[in-house]
């Protein structure tokens, strides 16, 4: 029972109350009882003070003193139930009542505890000092974060060293406020405090995480360097007809976002290259990639001369490239995205127009070809696609006929062009039959680099406009099927059946004169109304007569249904606040 | 009480359209026989009552049309060019059409003409009946 040493420097009144008892208790004769009743009061009071001395997270070292305040709550309960109204006894009351430690100096009893865990001794002294830290951090822990995090970064240091001394010596302390999450607010701000000290360095810990940067896109270096490893192999590719026709439902915007930037070296070029050849060398596999992609579907449609021989192996692509072609030479949309387009093609073209004619080099020509093909198409599809983008909308306008026939192009050459480039240059590969042009200086310069092969493309797109626009009106045909093909690919894809040839050939022929009837209508109902434009107001009676739009179904329900809000926004006016109505009418 | 009033119009507009129906399918039946004398082929009395069907079925799907053409161009009676845009499908038709309604006009001014001579209304009434019956 004796308790000469105070281990705890808390100036509490409970402390004091112990100190007081403490020093008189050798004095009392009645100790020999109660230390026995003690003995069998240590239960009752060791969860007292063990609840009490949890509150403070007391560690090993406070374990003796712990015991120790136990002998002296006994000793205290023992005391207290003889009832003797000494003075004694009412403090002991007072003790066992009051608690043991405060909501406001908890932190004192704890900091020290923790700061200076080895060294025991040190804490009276530290203690003082301690307190005077942890002062601001009472007041600081209800404001702000950083106020937080700055003071606990004050005693970080302490902390840490302490940390690992506890470490060392296998004390649990530093584990407490590590493992307590952040929300204990009944605990001691200190404990909060410790937790914040650890908290700190997690902060970094997720800036340093890699997974959550983002990485910018690297596809089209990507590309290139697989291009151009593909070049250097020259490996037979095996063709891959089939897997396209599924393809051709990609959404052709990332396509044309990809091409688009190639096109500006491909302007000067197409004109004057597609007509300046007189045999389109279909063979042509190896293309500058993206040409490749775009030249694919265009030409697809475009060469009807050399299709045969080069394009048997293929799908209906092949087929159409070597359609398309010739026509692809004199492709003369107006619009300014075919334009770039026809020069990258044209580029291509007239370097296989240049080069000798020799089998090795008809995968040059064929790539040439392609990409002289994909010209025209992606013009024609970048048209179509705008258009297509903006479906019923736009067949209002009575030039909607023959630009109809343009989106019908460009979405086919849209969704080739998402499909994979090798493929079509093993494509191109297989017609490796005797072709006109030789491109065999054509894959010499392709071989290096694509930006290089495009520059000689460019000065030769000069003769090209020229004669481009002597056989424009024949490639608008050409990309009215080659528009159609898409749509006929599409309708294979959802026939989930493989299909004839022929089969595909009438749904074209069908689908040609369908969009033909349909922009005649709206011609016509505008002119009956007296128009020259084709309004909302043509297409619903149209839609009507075609029986979508019945008294039980309105043009509205048909947008709202069907449409993405974008568009019906555009379509249905709304009224807004202020009395305003969007769209105006 | 204003069901059986509806039930009985609604008898009384199918009765109507049975009338009509029957007067479809004798006209169908008198042109019928006139083209199979003509090409020496007889026309079996189920090909007749399809053909009927079919045309009365195509002229609801006329009227409709009709009075939606009507209504685009901002009218509210049926004019020739309604007709016109109607019958644009088959050239022949559209051919024929045209080609009366000119005859129509021709005979309207002439008609007008000496109507403004006479100053006399009656004339009109029946003219125009019989350019919309050569018409149709």
């Amino acid at each position: 029972m004796a308790d000469s040493d105070i281990s705890d420097n808390e100036p509490t009144t409970r402390t004091l109350l112990r100190r007081v008892l403490d020093t008189e208790a050798p004095r009392t004769p009645r100790r020999r009882q109660s230390t026995r009743a003690g003995v069998q009061r240590t239960p009752l009071g060791t969860p007292f003070s063990m609840r009490l001395r949890s509150q403070t997270k007391t560690t090993a070292g406070r374990q003796p003193h712990r015991a120790r305040s136990i002998g002296r709550l006994a000793h205290i309960q023992t005391r207290g139930q003889l009832k003797e109204q000494t003075p004694r006894t009412l403090l002991e009351n007072i003790l066992l009542t009051a608690p043991e430690s405060s909501m406001v100096m908890p932190e004192s009893a704890v900091k020290p505890v923790p700061a200076p865990q080895v060294v025991q001794f040190s804490r009276r002294e530290s203690s003082p000092g301690s307190l005077e830290l942890q002062l601001p951090e009472l007041n600081a822990p209800t404001t702000l974060a950083p106020g937080r995090l700055t003071s606990g970064r004050r005693k970080k240091r302490l902390r840490l060293s302490e940390f690992q001394q506890g470490m060392d010596q296998g004390l649990p302390l530093s584990q407490g406020p590590v493992t307590e999450p952040p929300g204990n607010t009944g605990a001691s701000s200190l404990s909060s405090s410790l937790n914040l000290t650890f908290a700190t360095p997690l902060l970094p810990q997720s800036v340093q995480r890699p997974g959550l940067a983002r990485r910018p896109p690297t596809r089209r270096a990507v590309d290139v360097g697989i291009f151009l490893q593909d070049l250097q192999d020259t490996s037979v590719a095996t063709a891959l007809p089939g897997d396209r026709t599924p393809v051709a439902t990609l959404p052709t915007d990332t396509v044309l976002e990809d091409t688009q930037p190639f096109s500006q070296p491909l302007i000067g070029r197409s004109p004057s290259v597609h007509h300046s050849l007189p045999y389109p060398s279909l063979s042509a596999e190896r293309t500058v990639s993206r040409r490749t992609r775009s030249s694919g579907p265009g030409l697809q449609n475009n060469s009807p001369g050399k299709p045969a021989q080069l394009l048997a192996g293929k799908a209906e692509e092949v087929d159409a490239l070597a359609m398309g072609f010739p026509n692809t030479s004199s492709s003369t949309s107006g619009e300014d995205g075919v334009e770039p387009l026809l020069g990258g093609v044209g580029e291509e073209v007239e370097e296989r127009m240049e080069e000798s004619m020799s089998l090795s080099e008809v995968k040059e020509a064929a790539g040439a070809q392609a990409s002289a093909r994909a010209e025209e198409p992606e013009a024609h599809t970048e048209v179509a696609e705008a258009e297509g983008s903006w479906g019923a909308i736009e067949e209002k306008e009575p030039e909607g006929s023959s630009r109809d026939k343009d989106t019908e192009a460009r979405p086919e050459l849209a969704s080739s062009t998402p499909e994979f480039p090798r493929a079509r240059q093993l494509e191109f590969l297989e017609p490796a039959p005797p072709t006109s042009t030789a491109v065999g200086l054509f894959r010499q310069q392709f071989i290096p680099a694509p930006s290089l092969s495009s520059e000689p493309l460019e000065p030769l797109s000069a003769r090209l406009p020229t004669r481009v626009q002597t056989a424009r009106p024949r490639l608008r045909q050409d990309s009215y099927k080659m528009g159609l093909s898409h749509y006929a690919k599409l309708f294979s894809f959802y026939a989930k059946m493989p299909m004839e040839k022929k089969a595909l050939e009438m749904v074209e022929k069908c689908l040609d004169k369908y969009f033909q009837r349909l922009c005649d209508d709206l011609d016509v109902f505008a002119a009956h109304a007296g128009r020259k434009t084709v309004r909302l107001e043509d297409l619903e009676l149209l839609m009507r007569r075609q029986g979508l739009v019945t008294d039980r179904v309105s043009l509205h329900v048909l947008v709202e249904q069907h449409l993405p809000l974008e568009y019906r926004q555009l379509l249905i006016p709304c009224a807004f606040s202020g009395n305003t109505v969007f769209p105006a009418q | 009480m204003e069901a059986e009033k509806e039930g009985a119009e609604e008898q009384q507009g199918l009765f109507y359209r049975q009338r009509l129906k029957a007067a479809v399918h004798y006209t169908v039946g008198c042109l019928c026989e006139e083209v199979a004398s003509d090409k020496e082929v007889q026309l079996s009395r189920q090909t007749i009552a399809a053909i009927s069907e079919v045309t009365f079925r195509q002229c609801e799907s006329f009227a409709k049309d009709l009075e939606m053409f009507a209504r685009h161009a901002k009218r509210s009676t049926i004019n020739t060019e309604d007709v016109k845009l109607l019958a644009r499908r088959s050239n022949s038709l559209l051919k024929y059409i045209t080609e009366k309604s000119e005859e129509f006009n021709v005979e309207r001014k002439t008609k007008k003409k000496k109507k403004l001579e006479d100053e006399n209304k009656d004339s009109l009434e029946p003219a125009e009946a019989g350019g919309v019956g050569s018409e149709n």
